[in-house]
């Protein structure tokens, strides 16, 4: 009888030792976050990324293994302010997990953390594809990050305890650092005062505001629509003599637009990274950074 | 995930219930691609919606273009022989007319590529017991008014019945899929000499097996599962017709159904 106990003791043991070790398991949207989870929770748990760096964020094909990873995750971390309506919502709609749903404590929407910019005065699909809750690619901006890491912190610090101690260590480490880098950054980006931008999108407000320079156009005649011909000539009526610095485009349009403009105007274009894999120097959240100041320096 | 995959695979039986019925019918009419004129012009109509009423009156507005679809093709069937050009037309008509709509609405590209096939792995449950209770229905109707009706009744009683069909379809599934659906069993199917009743259950038995295949390996092997499911059904109606045939060739060269 003895040593069946003993057995079935030791069983159980086993099995608890297991789930203890068992790793946070975390499903984020886009690089960026999954950068800044690593550089607080290194190796404490087990992480999934639905969007590509250098794919369109606000049009991910939701494949069917997306399902499968939001039903066994226990925090699920988005970017927000309507830039994954188009695919997380059925995804968390089938994966009828509750620990994740709209609400609940394993959801974290980080738009919640800034004051987002260009609130539109009305919504229609009309006026294209306006986010009701303002501009969502607030991650353009690094003074936006320490917000940010913050939530995810806390986040993870409520999901997994055990280890809570370890990442408030982790994120005040992250947030010394920031403040030098930061700081580095600002310096950086003195020279781009008051030079006049053309974006494809509306997607590099939040850095255009940052280094003080104005955007003059962008190339879809209303966010979300592709640019028409009768627009990009408009564009270049009205720029020709503005004497602009740069067309920034994104590494998921078309590339002929940019160039077109590029070449009429006689100003260069390049692809700045939107996040964290866009393009192949910004590996993580420090070199992003680098990179996108570096492909907007003269 | 069982019932994820449960639901996508109940859809697809709802869709292949009443669309390989329409599919015989349609094969022995000869008007083939009437689903995909049909099917198109509620694409083009979700496409109107969303760029006009910001995706409101998603439904009314498709059927409202898939009911003038099937007209157009009800009075060219009365006015040509040659039809298939006809609804062939209806289609890139269709096909070109949202891709414009669409050109100038937000994210269209997205709109498009979901219109022509969507992901039926999204498809909560409850929109399909809802579609599931409107095709039973519609096929009750069908059941008895088909047997009934005469003539341009019976035209009107197909047609309207058919477009309603579409538009839900097309609005849940795509296009694309609800083309392949309809087509492959029954064309399949239309080669054996069979029974119209034989010819239905060997479709739907033969497209249960290909919905069975088509979305676990959508699963398995993480595939867009609407176009996994198209390209399944369209490979095995096209290996089938190679290699077994299905009616014989007119002197003319166009294809008949082996029982009219």
């Amino acid at each position: 009888m003895k040593p069946i106990i003993i057995g079935i003791f030791a069983t159980l043991f086993v099995l608890l030792a297991g789930i203890a070790q068992a790793k946070t398991r975390i499903v984020v949207t886009y690089p960026y976050i999954e950068s800044l989870v690593k550089q607080i929770a290194p190796d404490q748990v087990d992480i999934t990324t639905l969007a590509k760096g250098d794919e369109d964020p606000h049009f991910v094909v939701p494949r069917p293994s997306f399902i499968g990873k939001l039903r066994k995750a226990d925090l699920l971390i988005i970017n927000g302010g309507s830039l994954e309506i188009g695919f997380v919502p059925p995804l968390i709609r089938q994966a009828n997990n509750p620990k994740i749903m709209p609400g609940a404590q394993g959801f974290i929407d980080l738009s919640q953390q800034i004051n987002l910019i260009d609130k539109p005065s009305k919504v229609s699909r009309a006026e294209g594809d306006i986010h009701p809750e303002g501009n969502p690619h607030f991650i353009l901006d690094w003074h936006n990050v320490p917000a940010l890491a913050r939530a995810i912190t806390e986040a993870l610090a409520r999901t997994d305890p055990s280890n809570a101690a370890t990442y408030r260590k982790n994120l005040a480490t992250l947030l010394a650092k920031w403040k030098d880098r930061s700081a580095a950054w600002d310096k950086k980006v003195l020279v781009l005062r008051g030079k006049k931008v053309i974006q494809y999108h509306r997607l590099f407000n939040y850095f255009v505001d940052r280094a003080g320079m104005q955007v003059v156009g962008e190339l879809e005649p209303k966010p979300g629509i592709p640019p028409t011909s009768r627009h990009l000539e408009e564009l270049i009526q009205a720029n020709a003599g503005g004497k602009v610095h740069m067309i920034a485009t994104d590494a998921y349009h078309e590339r002929k637009s940019p160039e077109g403009v590029a070449q009429k105007l006689k100003v260069p274009w390049r692809v700045w990274p939107h996040d964290v894999e866009a393009v192949p120097a910004a590996k993580d959240i420090f070199s992003f950074y680098d990179a996108l100041i570096a492909g907007s320096l003269p | 995930m069982i019932d994820v995959l449960f639901s996508a695979f109940l859809l697809s039986v709802v869709l292949l219930g009443i669309h390989s019925y329409y599919g015989l019918h349609i094969i022995e009419r000869g008007i083939i691609f009437t689903d995909l004129g049909i099917g198109q012009m509620a694409a083009f109509g979700a496409a109107i919606a969303i760029l006009v009423f910001d995706g409101k009156y998603m439904y009314a507005v498709s059927l409202v273009f898939s009911l003038l679809g099937a007209l157009l093709i009800a009075v060219s069937t009365k006015r040509t022989r040659h039809h298939e050009a006809f609804i062939g037309l209806l289609y890139a008509f269709g096909m070109s007319a949202a891709v414009i709509a669409l050109s100038r609405a937000p994210r269209g590209a997205e709109q498009m590529e979901h219109l022509i096939a969507a992901d039926i792995l999204f498809v909560p449950m409850h929109e399909v017991f809802k579609t599931a209770i409107l095709y039973s229905a519609i096929g009750m109707v069908l059941w008895f008014g088909m047997k009934r009706l005469r003539g341009t009744w019976k035209d009107v009683l197909f047609f309207s019945t058919f477009s309603l069909t579409v538009t839900s379809s097309v609005n849940l599934a795509g296009v694309l899929v609800v083309f392949s659906i309809l087509v492959a069993p029954a064309y399949i199917m239309s080669g054996t000499g069979l029974s119209f009743r034989g010819k239905l259950l060997g479709a739907w038995g033969l497209g249960m097996g290909l919905n069975l295949i088509a979305i676990t390996a959508s699963y398995f092997l993480d595939l867009p599962t609407g176009h996994t499911v198209v390209a399944l059904y369209a490979f095995s109606g096209m290996v089938f017709t190679l290699v077994r045939g299905t009616g014989k060739p007119r002197a003319g060269g166009t294809a008949e159904p082996a029982t009219s």
